[in-house]
């Protein structure tokens, strides 16, 4: 019986290999704490999210007085956003009767105003006229609201006399 | 007795084999799934949006804007930088030596003004990085944000603009940044942002 089974050359070779393997046992303890530190640097010094990037396209500078261009659309298409410093916002609709006033920002405020301008206006504008000293996060929170409502026309302009006189008359005192 | 405490600690044996195999899995994957951070002439947190829009890797410029209105200019190859470095040399007649170009290649961003980039260029690596870089001068006399980046544009064509800045930035640096932008005919360009999520608040 014996006999036969070292006959067999499978199961001797089997048996040849059993013995082998119990024979080299490595020991593996170093090699984990190798890769555990090759892991831990790596996930230390790495960064995964991408940053991501929001397109502008400014239009082209143009020699010519713009505002005549401006005046060519029908002033109830255009609102202009107004970023103030400490988070503050305020917008006004059209141009030569404007009025100036708060929101704030958010589903609450001024989404609920943008998407109740595209709603009863055909092809709304929106203006972004950030004052100097608002914060850039304001701004990228203002461009991400066109995004979310799916206003495609908004353009960025300069912060005038004529939003500092409105907001004057809406009673906000900026230095 | 002792032959017995012995015999006790050798007998369990763990198979660490699955647990390398895991460890370096892992590893290949940190390896192949990330890019490294790269060292930054100011700290720069820059807001969230809901954009999905990747930032491209190469062929970028990017103007970095510190919240205390400090710009910095950085091109995305090493390899162009020498060149880049070597067109402003021939603009402004200065000359760099080898050493301080090979540098100059390993900067990914800088805000030096034209009169300390050779002391800049010239610093051991850690008192660089401790080095207070005061910005890019960006007034109407001489705007050396515009000749970086016009000679960028020359060094690498088509490259796209991104402008990072913090979000504590006031507006009016920002402005400025993009009216030296539009100045020089580039009116298409990228404001880098961070990945958010919209909650119900929307914010």
């Amino acid at each position: 019986m014996m006999e036969d089974e070292m006959d067999n050359p499978i199961k001797r070779a089997r048996q040849n290999k059993k013995s082998k393997n119990a024979g080299i046992v490595m020991d593996m303890n170093a090699m984990v704490d190798l890769a555990f530190l090759l892991l831990t640097f790596f996930m230390l010094t790495t960064t995964m999210l991408k940053p991501k990037a929001i397109e502008l396209v400014m239009p082209v500078p143009d020699e010519n007085d713009q505002s005549t261009e401006v005046l060519t659309i029908k002033e109830s298409r255009a609102i202009t956003l107004i970023p103030l410093p400490d988070n503050e916002l305020f917008y006004y609709q059209g141009f030569s009767e404007a009025v100036a006033k708060s929101s704030t920002y958010g589903a609450a405020g001024i989404r609920a105003v943008l998407l109740e301008h595209r709603k009863t206006t055909e092809k709304p504008i929106i203006i972004i006229k950030a004052h100097p000293n608002s914060s850039f996060e304001n701004l990228i929170e203002l461009i991400d609201e066109m995004n979310i409502t799916r206003i495609e026309r908004y353009a960025i302009d300069q912060f005038g006399p004529k939003e500092e006189q409105l907001l004057a008359e809406a009673g906000v005192n900026l230095k | 007795m002792s032959s017995n405490r012995i015999s006790r600690h050798t007998s369990p044996q763990l198979d660490m084999n699955p647990m390398v195999d895991m460890a370096f899995l892992l590893v290949t994957f940190f390896l192949l799934a990330s890019t490294f951070k790269t060292a930054e002439p100011a700290r720069v947190v820059v807001p969230r949006s809901v954009t999905t829009a990747n930032l491209p890797d190469d062929r970028l410029i990017t103007i970095s804007v510190a919240v205390d209105g400090r710009t910095f200019i950085g091109l995305s190859s090493s390899e162009a930088r020498i060149m880049w470095l070597d067109r402003y040399a021939a603009l402004y007649e200065l000359d760099f030596d080898e050493a301080q170009r090979t540098t100059f290649s390993l900067i990914p961003g800088f805000g030096v003004p034209r009169e300390k980039l050779k002391e800049f260029l010239n610093m051991a690596p850690h008192e660089r990085s401790r080095f207070f870089q005061p910005g890019l001068p960006m007034d109407s006399l001489s705007n050396e944000l515009a000749d970086w980046l016009v000679l960028g544009r020359t060094v690498v064509p088509r490259a796209r603009v991104a402008i990072k800045a913090d979000k504590g930035t006031p507006y009016k640096h920002v402005d400025h940044v993009i009216k030296t932008l539009t100045e020089n005919n580039i009116l298409r360009f990228n404001l880098v942002t961070d990945i958010k999520r919209l909650d119900n608040d929307g914010r």
